[in-house]
Protein backbone atom coordinates (compact mmCIF):
# COMPACT_ATOMS: atom_id res chain seq x y z
CA UNK A 1 0.00 0.00 0.00
CA UNK A 2 1.26 3.21 -0.69
CA UNK A 3 1.29 6.36 1.53
CA UNK A 4 -1.38 7.94 0.20
CA UNK A 5 -3.71 4.97 0.18
CA UNK A 6 -2.79 4.47 3.77
CA UNK A 7 -3.88 7.89 4.76
CA UNK A 8 -6.67 7.33 2.79
CA UNK A 9 -7.81 4.14 4.90
CA UNK A 10 -7.08 6.19 8.03
CA UNK A 11 -9.45 8.88 6.90
CA UNK A 12 -12.09 6.54 6.16
CA UNK A 13 -11.49 4.76 9.68
CA UNK A 14 -11.95 7.90 11.56
CA UNK A 15 -15.08 9.00 9.58
CA UNK A 16 -16.22 5.21 10.11
CA UNK A 17 -15.77 5.85 13.76
CA UNK A 18 -17.75 8.81 13.72
CA UNK A 19 -20.84 6.95 12.29
CA UNK A 20 -20.38 4.16 15.03
CA UNK A 21 -20.70 7.13 17.56
CA UNK A 22 -23.69 8.16 15.31
CA UNK A 23 -25.24 4.86 15.93
CA UNK A 24 -24.90 4.43 18.99
CA UNK A 25 -24.83 7.86 20.95
CA UNK A 26 -28.27 8.11 21.38
CA UNK A 27 -28.77 4.79 23.18
CA UNK A 28 -25.62 5.38 25.51
CA UNK A 29 -27.07 8.54 26.49
CA UNK A 30 -30.89 7.88 26.94
CA UNK A 31 -29.11 5.08 28.87
CA UNK A 32 -26.84 6.90 31.34
CA UNK A 33 -29.89 9.36 31.68
CA UNK A 34 -31.99 6.46 33.19
CA UNK A 35 -29.22 6.36 36.50
CA UNK A 36 -29.61 9.96 37.25
CA UNK A 37 -31.89 12.36 39.03
CA UNK A 38 -32.47 15.64 36.29
CA UNK A 39 -31.99 19.40 38.16
CA UNK A 40 -33.07 21.89 36.44
CA UNK A 41 -32.11 20.36 32.57
CA UNK A 42 -28.45 19.45 34.31
CA UNK A 43 -27.81 15.94 35.45
CA UNK A 44 -27.48 15.72 38.78
CA UNK A 45 -24.05 13.58 38.82
CA UNK A 46 -24.42 12.61 42.45
CA UNK A 47 -27.76 10.84 42.38
CA UNK A 48 -27.19 7.20 41.11
CA UNK A 49 -29.82 5.39 42.23
CA UNK A 50 -32.10 2.55 40.40
CA UNK A 51 -34.80 4.07 41.57
CA UNK A 52 -36.34 5.02 37.95
CA UNK A 53 -36.06 1.32 36.83
CA UNK A 54 -38.08 0.66 40.21
CA UNK A 55 -40.86 2.79 39.93
CA UNK A 56 -41.59 1.48 36.33
CA UNK A 57 -42.48 -1.72 37.76
CA UNK A 58 -45.17 0.26 39.79
CA UNK A 59 -46.48 1.41 36.89
CA UNK A 60 -49.78 -0.63 35.90
CA UNK A 61 -50.28 1.08 32.52
CA UNK A 62 -46.63 0.44 31.30
CA UNK A 63 -46.54 -3.20 32.69
CA UNK A 64 -50.28 -3.66 30.94
CA UNK A 65 -48.44 -2.01 27.41
CA UNK A 66 -45.80 -4.61 27.85
CA UNK A 67 -48.05 -7.47 28.23
CA UNK A 68 -49.78 -6.30 24.88
CA UNK A 69 -46.90 -6.42 23.29
CA UNK A 70 -45.59 -9.36 24.34
CA UNK A 71 -49.04 -11.11 23.15
CA UNK A 72 -49.52 -9.25 20.15
CA UNK A 73 -46.07 -10.43 19.13
CA UNK A 74 -46.04 -14.27 20.32
CA UNK A 75 -49.41 -14.30 18.65
CA UNK A 76 -48.57 -12.85 14.95
CA UNK A 77 -45.01 -14.34 15.04
CA UNK A 78 -46.83 -17.78 15.24
CA UNK A 79 -49.00 -17.21 12.94
CA UNK A 80 -46.92 -15.89 10.72
CA UNK A 81 -44.61 -18.69 10.94
CA UNK A 82 -47.36 -21.48 10.29
CA UNK A 83 -47.88 -19.51 7.33
CA UNK A 84 -44.93 -18.70 5.98
CA UNK A 85 -43.69 -22.41 6.19
CA UNK A 86 -47.16 -23.49 4.53
CA UNK A 87 -46.52 -20.88 1.74
CA UNK A 88 -42.99 -21.67 1.32
CA UNK A 89 -43.54 -25.48 1.31
CA UNK A 90 -46.44 -25.36 -1.35
CA UNK A 91 -44.39 -23.09 -3.71
CA UNK A 92 -40.95 -25.39 -3.25
CA UNK A 93 -42.99 -28.78 -4.02
CA UNK A 94 -43.95 -28.83 -8.09
CA UNK A 95 -44.16 -26.26 -10.61
CA UNK A 96 -46.48 -23.51 -9.20
CA UNK A 97 -47.37 -20.85 -11.66
CA UNK A 98 -48.46 -18.68 -8.86
CA UNK A 99 -45.44 -17.99 -7.32
CA UNK A 100 -44.38 -14.89 -8.44
CA UNK A 101 -47.87 -13.62 -7.61
CA UNK A 102 -47.49 -14.79 -3.73
CA UNK A 103 -44.06 -13.59 -3.66
CA UNK A 104 -44.92 -10.31 -4.95
CA UNK A 105 -47.40 -9.24 -2.97
CA UNK A 106 -46.36 -10.48 0.68
CA UNK A 107 -42.90 -8.93 -0.41
CA UNK A 108 -45.09 -5.46 -0.67
CA UNK A 109 -45.76 -4.69 2.97
CA UNK A 110 -41.85 -5.16 3.14
CA UNK A 111 -41.00 -3.05 0.11
CA UNK A 112 -43.26 -0.28 0.48
CA UNK A 113 -43.20 2.37 3.52
CA UNK A 114 -45.36 1.51 6.56
CA UNK A 115 -47.78 4.30 6.46
CA UNK A 116 -49.49 2.89 2.86
CA UNK A 117 -49.88 -0.88 4.60
CA UNK A 118 -51.21 0.95 7.76
CA UNK A 119 -54.30 2.98 6.01
CA UNK A 120 -54.62 0.16 3.65
CA UNK A 121 -55.63 -2.19 6.51
CA UNK A 122 -57.22 0.36 8.29
CA UNK A 123 -59.69 0.82 5.62
CA UNK A 124 -60.47 -2.66 5.10
CA UNK A 125 -60.87 -2.86 8.71
CA UNK A 126 -63.54 -0.28 8.88
CA UNK A 127 -65.00 -1.95 5.23
CA UNK A 128 -65.90 -4.93 7.11
CA UNK A 129 -66.54 -3.32 10.24
CA UNK A 130 -63.96 -4.61 12.80
CA UNK A 131 -63.28 -2.50 15.58
CA UNK A 132 -59.32 -1.60 16.57
CA UNK A 133 -57.96 -3.75 19.17
CA UNK A 134 -55.48 -6.04 19.86
CA UNK A 135 -56.45 -8.60 17.05
CA UNK A 136 -56.22 -5.69 14.56
CA UNK A 137 -52.74 -4.95 15.39
CA UNK A 138 -51.57 -8.80 15.23
CA UNK A 139 -53.36 -8.95 12.07
CA UNK A 140 -51.02 -5.63 11.17
CA UNK A 141 -47.95 -7.61 12.50
CA UNK A 142 -48.38 -10.76 10.41
CA UNK A 143 -48.71 -8.90 7.83
CA UNK A 144 -45.80 -6.95 8.15
CA UNK A 145 -43.04 -9.96 9.42
CA UNK A 146 -44.67 -12.64 7.03
CA UNK A 147 -42.15 -11.91 4.12
CA UNK A 148 -39.42 -12.12 6.26
CA UNK A 149 -39.77 -15.81 7.42
CA UNK A 150 -40.78 -17.06 3.94
CA UNK A 151 -37.44 -15.40 2.66
CA UNK A 152 -35.46 -17.79 5.62
CA UNK A 153 -37.38 -20.84 4.92
CA UNK A 154 -37.32 -20.67 1.31
CA UNK A 155 -34.14 -19.92 1.42
CA UNK A 156 -32.85 -22.98 3.32
CA UNK A 157 -35.86 -25.25 1.24
CA UNK A 158 -34.15 -24.25 -2.16
CA UNK A 159 -31.07 -26.00 -0.75
CA UNK A 160 -32.73 -29.24 0.33
CA UNK A 161 -32.49 -31.51 -2.44
CA UNK A 162 -35.63 -32.19 -4.67
CA UNK A 163 -33.65 -36.41 -4.15
CA UNK A 164 -34.56 -36.47 -0.38
CA UNK A 165 -38.50 -35.65 -1.01
CA UNK A 166 -38.23 -38.55 -3.94
CA UNK A 167 -36.83 -40.89 -1.90
CA UNK A 168 -38.86 -40.65 1.43
CA UNK A 169 -42.12 -40.82 -1.62
CA UNK A 170 -40.14 -44.21 -2.88
CA UNK A 171 -39.71 -45.62 0.63
CA UNK A 172 -43.83 -45.16 0.91
CA UNK A 173 -44.01 -42.27 3.56
CA UNK A 174 -47.10 -40.22 2.67
CA UNK A 175 -46.79 -36.23 1.73
CA UNK A 176 -47.42 -35.77 5.29
CA UNK A 177 -45.17 -37.71 6.81
CA UNK A 178 -42.54 -36.75 4.33
CA UNK A 179 -42.90 -33.20 5.32
CA UNK A 180 -43.20 -34.33 9.23
CA UNK A 181 -39.70 -36.13 9.18
CA UNK A 182 -38.05 -35.24 6.28
CA UNK A 183 -38.56 -31.68 5.70
CA UNK A 184 -39.33 -30.13 9.09
CA UNK A 185 -36.42 -30.69 10.91
CA UNK A 186 -34.02 -29.43 8.45
CA UNK A 187 -36.14 -26.71 8.49
CA UNK A 188 -35.85 -25.88 12.18
CA UNK A 189 -33.13 -23.97 12.25
CA UNK A 190 -34.20 -21.24 9.48
CA UNK A 191 -37.46 -21.50 11.66
CA UNK A 192 -36.29 -20.32 14.96
CA UNK A 193 -34.03 -17.61 12.66
CA UNK A 194 -37.04 -16.06 10.97
CA UNK A 195 -39.16 -16.11 14.22
CA UNK A 196 -36.85 -14.31 16.03
CA UNK A 197 -36.25 -11.50 13.40
CA UNK A 198 -40.09 -11.28 13.45
CA UNK A 199 -40.01 -10.89 16.72
CA UNK A 200 -37.71 -8.26 16.90
CA UNK A 201 -39.68 -6.60 14.53
CA UNK A 202 -43.45 -6.93 15.78
CA UNK A 203 -41.69 -5.96 18.93
CA UNK A 204 -40.69 -1.92 17.74
CA UNK A 205 -43.70 -2.07 15.25
CA UNK A 206 -45.06 1.40 15.37
CA UNK A 207 -45.91 3.13 12.10
CA UNK A 208 -48.25 0.62 10.97
CA UNK A 209 -49.04 0.21 14.54
CA UNK A 210 -50.46 3.49 14.99
CA UNK A 211 -53.09 3.03 12.39
CA UNK A 212 -54.80 0.05 14.28
CA UNK A 213 -54.37 0.16 17.50
CA UNK A 214 -57.88 0.66 19.66
CA UNK A 215 -57.80 2.10 23.31
CA UNK A 216 -55.19 -0.74 24.52
CA UNK A 217 -51.81 0.20 23.46
CA UNK A 218 -48.50 -1.70 22.70
CA UNK A 219 -45.49 -0.56 24.25
CA UNK A 220 -44.64 1.60 21.45
CA UNK A 221 -47.06 3.67 21.50
CA UNK A 222 -47.24 4.03 25.52
CA UNK A 223 -43.79 5.27 25.15
CA UNK A 224 -44.82 7.81 22.23
CA UNK A 225 -47.45 8.74 24.82
CA UNK A 226 -45.53 9.17 27.51
CA UNK A 227 -42.71 11.04 25.19
CA UNK A 228 -44.85 13.71 24.08
CA UNK A 229 -45.83 15.28 27.90
CA UNK A 230 -41.52 15.43 28.32
CA UNK A 231 -38.37 13.72 29.50
CA UNK A 232 -38.41 11.95 32.62
CA UNK A 233 -35.87 9.70 33.90
CA UNK A 234 -38.48 6.66 34.28
CA UNK A 235 -39.17 6.80 30.60
CA UNK A 236 -35.09 6.44 30.05
CA UNK A 237 -35.31 3.60 32.30
CA UNK A 238 -38.19 2.00 30.34
CA UNK A 239 -36.64 2.69 27.01
CA UNK A 240 -32.98 1.58 28.49
CA UNK A 241 -34.87 -1.76 29.61
CA UNK A 242 -36.76 -2.22 25.40
CA UNK A 243 -32.82 -1.13 24.18
CA UNK A 244 -31.67 -4.41 25.94
CA UNK A 245 -34.50 -6.57 25.49
CA UNK A 246 -34.65 -5.69 21.23
CA UNK A 247 -31.21 -6.11 21.47
CA UNK A 248 -31.02 -9.12 23.08
CA UNK A 249 -32.95 -10.36 20.64
CA UNK A 250 -31.40 -9.29 17.92
CA UNK A 251 -28.16 -11.06 18.67
CA UNK A 252 -29.36 -14.20 18.85
CA UNK A 253 -30.77 -14.05 16.04
CA UNK A 254 -27.86 -12.86 14.37
CA UNK A 255 -26.06 -15.44 15.97
CA UNK A 256 -28.85 -18.00 15.15
CA UNK A 257 -28.24 -17.04 11.10
CA UNK A 258 -24.78 -17.39 11.25
CA UNK A 259 -24.92 -20.82 12.73
CA UNK A 260 -27.32 -22.03 10.35
CA UNK A 261 -25.15 -20.46 7.49
CA UNK A 262 -22.22 -22.56 8.99
CA UNK A 263 -24.36 -25.60 9.24
CA UNK A 264 -24.62 -25.00 5.67
CA UNK A 265 -21.56 -24.70 4.43
CA UNK A 266 -20.65 -27.78 6.19
CA UNK B 1 -58.80 -33.79 -5.16
CA UNK B 2 -61.26 -31.58 -3.12
CA UNK B 3 -58.39 -31.44 -0.70
CA UNK B 4 -55.65 -30.00 -3.10
CA UNK B 5 -58.37 -27.55 -4.30
CA UNK B 6 -58.60 -26.27 -0.96
CA UNK B 7 -54.99 -26.21 -0.07
CA UNK B 8 -54.73 -24.03 -3.84
CA UNK B 9 -57.28 -21.68 -2.30
CA UNK B 10 -55.44 -21.25 0.73
CA UNK B 11 -52.37 -20.40 -0.35
CA UNK B 12 -53.39 -17.67 -3.13
CA UNK B 13 -56.40 -16.55 -0.94
CA UNK B 14 -54.72 -15.95 2.68
CA UNK B 15 -52.20 -13.42 0.79
CA UNK B 16 -54.64 -11.80 -1.15
CA UNK B 17 -56.85 -11.30 1.37
CA UNK B 18 -54.55 -10.24 3.89
CA UNK B 19 -52.71 -7.67 1.21
CA UNK B 20 -53.97 -7.37 -1.23
CA UNK B 21 -57.71 -6.62 -0.90
CA UNK B 22 -56.62 -3.74 1.76
CA UNK B 23 -54.35 -2.18 -0.65
CA UNK B 24 -57.00 -2.53 -3.86
CA UNK B 25 -59.35 -1.06 -1.05
CA UNK B 26 -56.73 1.89 0.38
CA UNK B 27 -56.50 2.69 -3.63
CA UNK B 28 -60.40 2.83 -3.66
CA UNK B 29 -61.08 4.97 -0.74
CA UNK B 30 -58.75 7.73 -2.52
CA UNK B 31 -62.36 8.13 -4.85
CA UNK B 32 -64.64 8.13 -1.98
CA UNK B 33 -65.33 11.14 -0.10
CA UNK B 34 -66.60 12.25 3.76
CA UNK B 35 -70.50 12.48 4.55
CA UNK B 36 -70.04 13.37 8.59
CA UNK B 37 -68.20 10.56 9.81
CA UNK B 38 -68.29 7.99 7.62
CA UNK B 39 -67.11 7.19 4.27
CA UNK B 40 -69.48 7.70 1.27
CA UNK B 41 -68.68 5.01 -1.62
CA UNK B 42 -69.77 7.84 -4.21
CA UNK B 43 -66.68 7.76 -6.74
CA UNK B 44 -65.02 11.47 -7.00
CA UNK B 45 -61.66 13.04 -7.94
CA UNK B 46 -62.08 15.73 -5.78
CA UNK B 47 -59.45 14.46 -3.41
CA UNK B 48 -57.17 14.77 -6.44
CA UNK B 49 -58.18 17.92 -7.49
CA UNK B 50 -57.76 19.57 -3.67
CA UNK B 51 -54.33 18.17 -3.67
CA UNK B 52 -52.96 19.52 -7.24
CA UNK B 53 -54.84 23.09 -6.91
CA UNK B 54 -53.24 23.78 -3.69
CA UNK B 55 -50.00 24.85 -4.18
CA UNK B 56 -49.09 24.19 -0.35
CA UNK B 57 -49.61 20.65 -0.34
CA UNK B 58 -47.24 20.63 -3.66
CA UNK B 59 -44.72 22.16 -1.62
CA UNK B 60 -44.42 20.11 1.13
CA UNK B 61 -44.19 17.17 -1.29
CA UNK B 62 -41.98 17.98 -3.24
CA UNK B 63 -40.26 19.30 -0.32
CA UNK B 64 -40.13 15.86 1.31
CA UNK B 65 -39.38 14.24 -1.91
CA UNK B 66 -35.75 16.35 -1.78
CA UNK B 67 -35.22 15.58 2.05
CA UNK B 68 -35.41 12.21 1.55
CA UNK B 69 -33.15 12.25 -1.24
CA UNK B 70 -30.65 14.06 0.95
CA UNK B 71 -31.08 11.47 3.72
CA UNK B 72 -30.64 8.87 1.25
CA UNK B 73 -27.51 10.17 0.02
CA UNK B 74 -26.50 10.29 3.20
CA UNK B 75 -26.69 6.91 3.85
CA UNK B 76 -25.52 5.77 0.77
CA UNK B 77 -22.28 7.58 1.21
CA UNK B 78 -21.23 6.81 5.08
CA UNK B 79 -22.94 3.56 4.51
CA UNK B 80 -20.79 2.92 1.97
CA UNK B 81 -17.51 3.98 3.74
CA UNK B 82 -18.09 1.58 6.63
CA UNK B 83 -19.49 -1.10 4.82
CA UNK B 84 -15.86 -1.21 2.50
CA UNK B 85 -14.19 -0.91 5.64
CA UNK B 86 -16.07 -4.37 7.12
CA UNK B 87 -15.48 -5.49 3.62
CA UNK B 88 -11.97 -5.62 3.52
CA UNK B 89 -11.45 -6.79 7.30
CA UNK B 90 -10.46 -10.29 7.57
CA UNK B 91 -11.88 -12.60 10.50
CA UNK B 92 -13.48 -12.38 13.53
CA UNK B 93 -13.31 -8.35 13.32
CA UNK B 94 -15.56 -8.53 10.45
CA UNK B 95 -18.20 -10.67 11.96
CA UNK B 96 -18.02 -8.19 15.13
CA UNK B 97 -18.27 -5.10 13.32
CA UNK B 98 -21.21 -6.04 10.78
CA UNK B 99 -22.87 -6.97 14.08
CA UNK B 100 -22.49 -3.69 15.33
CA UNK B 101 -23.64 -1.61 12.24
CA UNK B 102 -26.83 -4.55 12.59
CA UNK B 103 -27.92 -4.27 15.96
CA UNK B 104 -28.73 -0.44 15.65
CA UNK B 105 -31.58 -1.59 13.01
CA UNK B 106 -33.41 -3.71 16.20
CA UNK B 107 -33.22 -0.43 18.13
CA UNK B 108 -36.89 0.46 19.06
CA UNK B 109 -37.72 3.51 16.67
CA UNK B 110 -39.38 5.53 19.11
CA UNK B 111 -36.17 4.97 21.00
CA UNK B 112 -34.06 7.09 18.42
CA UNK B 113 -36.57 9.51 18.02
CA UNK B 114 -36.72 10.21 21.88
CA UNK B 115 -32.91 10.38 21.57
CA UNK B 116 -32.71 12.58 19.05
CA UNK B 117 -34.80 15.07 20.36
CA UNK B 118 -32.69 15.36 23.44
CA UNK B 119 -29.51 15.64 21.31
CA UNK B 120 -31.00 18.20 18.92
CA UNK B 121 -32.84 20.11 21.56
CA UNK B 122 -32.11 24.33 22.30
CA UNK B 123 -30.82 23.46 25.78
CA UNK B 124 -29.61 19.71 23.79
CA UNK B 125 -26.44 17.68 23.98
CA UNK B 126 -25.21 18.90 20.36
CA UNK B 127 -25.99 22.86 21.45
CA UNK B 128 -24.63 22.16 25.14
CA UNK B 129 -21.34 20.66 23.23
CA UNK B 130 -21.12 23.40 20.41
CA UNK B 131 -21.17 25.89 23.37
CA UNK B 132 -18.69 23.70 25.56
CA UNK B 133 -15.88 23.39 22.67
CA UNK B 134 -16.20 27.46 21.84
CA UNK B 135 -17.38 26.86 18.37
CA UNK B 136 -20.68 28.59 19.49
CA UNK B 137 -21.31 31.65 21.47
CA UNK B 138 -24.40 30.75 22.76
CA UNK B 139 -26.96 27.88 21.86
CA UNK B 140 -28.09 27.91 17.97
CA UNK B 141 -31.71 27.48 16.76
CA UNK B 142 -30.72 25.90 13.38
CA UNK B 143 -31.50 22.15 14.14
CA UNK B 144 -33.99 23.10 16.45
CA UNK B 145 -37.88 21.76 15.77
CA UNK B 146 -37.28 22.58 11.91
CA UNK B 147 -36.45 20.63 8.84
CA UNK B 148 -32.97 20.53 9.07
CA UNK B 149 -33.83 18.95 12.44
CA UNK B 150 -35.79 16.38 10.51
CA UNK B 151 -32.78 15.90 8.33
CA UNK B 152 -30.02 15.14 11.13
CA UNK B 153 -32.78 12.86 12.85
CA UNK B 154 -33.94 10.69 10.18
CA UNK B 155 -30.64 10.29 8.59
CA UNK B 156 -29.33 8.87 12.24
CA UNK B 157 -32.29 6.90 12.15
CA UNK B 158 -32.36 5.54 8.61
CA UNK B 159 -28.44 5.12 8.19
CA UNK B 160 -28.12 1.36 9.20
CA UNK B 161 -30.65 0.06 7.16
CA UNK B 162 -27.92 1.61 4.17
CA UNK B 163 -24.86 -0.24 5.42
CA UNK B 164 -26.23 -4.02 5.41
CA UNK B 165 -27.71 -4.37 1.74
CA UNK B 166 -24.20 -2.22 0.42
CA UNK B 167 -22.17 -4.50 2.30
CA UNK B 168 -24.04 -7.61 0.70
CA UNK B 169 -23.77 -5.98 -2.48
CA UNK B 170 -19.38 -5.58 -1.93
CA UNK B 171 -20.12 -9.39 -0.59
CA UNK B 172 -21.30 -10.46 -4.29
CA UNK B 173 -17.91 -9.38 -5.97
CA UNK B 174 -15.93 -12.55 -6.44
CA UNK B 175 -12.80 -12.54 -5.25
CA UNK B 176 -11.17 -14.10 -7.95
CA UNK B 177 -11.78 -10.26 -9.70
CA UNK B 178 -10.03 -8.26 -7.13
CA UNK B 179 -7.26 -10.44 -7.22
CA UNK B 180 -6.66 -10.86 -11.07
CA UNK B 181 -6.78 -6.65 -10.59
CA UNK B 182 -3.71 -6.79 -8.69
CA UNK B 183 -1.95 -9.91 -9.95
CA UNK B 184 -2.55 -7.54 -13.40
CA UNK B 185 -0.02 -4.76 -11.56
CA UNK B 186 -3.15 -2.53 -10.26
CA UNK B 187 -2.44 -0.76 -7.45
CA UNK B 188 -5.01 -0.86 -4.58
CA UNK B 189 -6.76 2.25 -4.99
CA UNK B 190 -7.05 1.67 -8.77
CA UNK B 191 -8.52 -1.93 -7.82
CA UNK B 192 -11.15 0.21 -5.72
CA UNK B 193 -12.05 2.67 -8.62
CA UNK B 194 -11.91 0.27 -11.82
CA UNK B 195 -13.31 -3.37 -10.22
CA UNK B 196 -15.23 -2.93 -6.79
CA UNK B 197 -16.70 0.46 -7.16
CA UNK B 198 -18.52 0.04 -10.32
CA UNK B 199 -19.50 -3.52 -9.57
CA UNK B 200 -21.03 -2.58 -5.94
CA UNK B 201 -22.65 0.65 -7.09
CA UNK B 202 -25.81 -0.39 -8.44
CA UNK B 203 -26.76 -2.35 -5.47
CA UNK B 204 -25.27 -0.02 -3.08
CA UNK B 205 -27.35 2.66 -4.98
CA UNK B 206 -31.11 0.16 -4.51
CA UNK B 207 -29.66 0.62 -0.74
CA UNK B 208 -29.86 4.44 -0.58
CA UNK B 209 -33.08 4.39 -2.11
CA UNK B 210 -34.68 1.75 0.39
CA UNK B 211 -33.30 4.61 2.94
CA UNK B 212 -35.21 7.31 0.96
CA UNK B 213 -38.36 5.45 0.62
CA UNK B 214 -38.32 4.55 4.64
CA UNK B 215 -37.79 8.70 5.35
CA UNK B 216 -40.51 9.29 2.47
CA UNK B 217 -43.00 7.76 4.44
CA UNK B 218 -42.11 8.35 7.97
CA UNK B 219 -44.23 10.37 10.34
CA UNK B 220 -43.18 10.31 13.56
CA UNK B 221 -39.80 11.85 13.01
CA UNK B 222 -40.66 15.13 11.77
CA UNK B 223 -43.86 15.27 14.31
CA UNK B 224 -41.14 14.69 17.25
CA UNK B 225 -38.21 16.74 16.19
CA UNK B 226 -40.03 18.93 13.71
CA UNK B 227 -41.95 21.22 15.28
CA UNK B 228 -44.16 23.54 13.13
CA UNK B 229 -41.26 24.39 10.62
CA UNK B 230 -40.46 20.56 10.28
CA UNK B 231 -44.04 19.43 8.37
CA UNK B 232 -43.15 16.89 6.13
CA UNK B 233 -46.05 14.67 3.50
CA UNK B 234 -46.04 11.78 5.86
CA UNK B 235 -47.53 14.15 8.53
CA UNK B 236 -49.69 15.98 6.33
CA UNK B 237 -51.46 12.01 5.19
CA UNK B 238 -51.29 11.14 9.03
CA UNK B 239 -53.06 14.32 10.03
CA UNK B 240 -55.96 13.58 7.86
CA UNK B 241 -56.58 9.94 9.73
CA UNK B 242 -56.08 12.20 13.31
CA UNK B 243 -57.30 14.79 14.01
CA UNK B 244 -58.82 16.60 10.45
CA UNK B 245 -60.47 13.13 10.14
CA UNK B 246 -60.70 12.65 6.13
CA UNK B 247 -59.85 9.76 5.43
CA UNK B 248 -60.69 9.73 1.56
CA UNK B 249 -58.41 12.84 1.16
CA UNK B 250 -55.67 10.95 3.18
CA UNK B 251 -55.83 8.71 1.10
CA UNK B 252 -55.03 9.93 -2.08
CA UNK B 253 -52.06 11.98 -0.69
CA UNK B 254 -50.94 8.67 0.00
CA UNK B 255 -51.23 7.53 -3.69
CA UNK B 256 -49.56 10.70 -4.65
CA UNK B 257 -46.99 9.05 -2.40
CA UNK B 258 -47.08 5.92 -3.52
CA UNK B 259 -46.63 7.28 -7.13
CA UNK B 260 -43.03 8.11 -5.84
CA UNK B 261 -41.86 5.33 -4.43
CA UNK B 262 -42.94 3.58 -7.49
CA UNK B 263 -40.50 5.39 -9.24
CA UNK B 264 -37.61 5.20 -7.15
CA UNK B 265 -38.58 1.47 -7.15
CA UNK B 266 -38.55 0.94 -10.98
CA UNK B 267 -35.57 2.91 -10.95
CA UNK B 268 -34.21 0.22 -8.50
CA UNK B 269 -34.90 -2.30 -10.58
CA UNK B 270 -33.25 -0.99 -13.65
CA UNK B 271 -30.42 -0.54 -11.44
CA UNK B 272 -29.79 -4.27 -10.88
CA UNK B 273 -31.08 -5.61 -14.30
CA UNK B 274 -28.34 -3.41 -15.42
CA UNK B 275 -25.91 -4.96 -12.72
CA UNK B 276 -26.76 -8.31 -14.32
CA UNK B 277 -26.60 -8.09 -17.39
CA UNK B 278 -23.18 -5.91 -17.96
Amino acid sequence: MTRSERITIAVLWVFASFVFVLLYGPAVLVATLSFFDMDRGQIAWGSFSLAHYASLLENKSILAALGNTLMVAFTSVAIATILALGLAYYMRTGERRGRAYVEFIIFLPFVLPAIITGISLLVAFREVGVDRGLTTIAIGHIVVVIAIIYRMVMVRLEALETSQLEASADLGATQFQTFRLVVVPQLASAMVTGALLAFTISFDETLVTFFLAGSDPTLPLRLWAMMRVGFSPEINALVTIVLLGTMVLATLGALSLRRGIAKERA
Amino acid sequence: MIRWSLVRLAVYGIPTLLILCPMGLFLLSSFWSMSGNKMSHSWTLANYRAFFANASYWGIYLQTIKLAGIVALFGLVSGYIVAYLIWRQRGPLRYMLLLFSVIPLAMNYIVKIYAMRGILGFNGVLNSALVWSGLLAKPSTMFVFNQTAVLIAMAVIYLPFAILPIFLSLERIPHSLVEASADLGAPPGQTFRRVVLPLSLPGSVVGGLFVMVLSLGDFLTPQMVGGSQGFTFGRAIWSQFGMAFNWPFGAALAVMLLLAIAIILIAARLLTRYRRTS
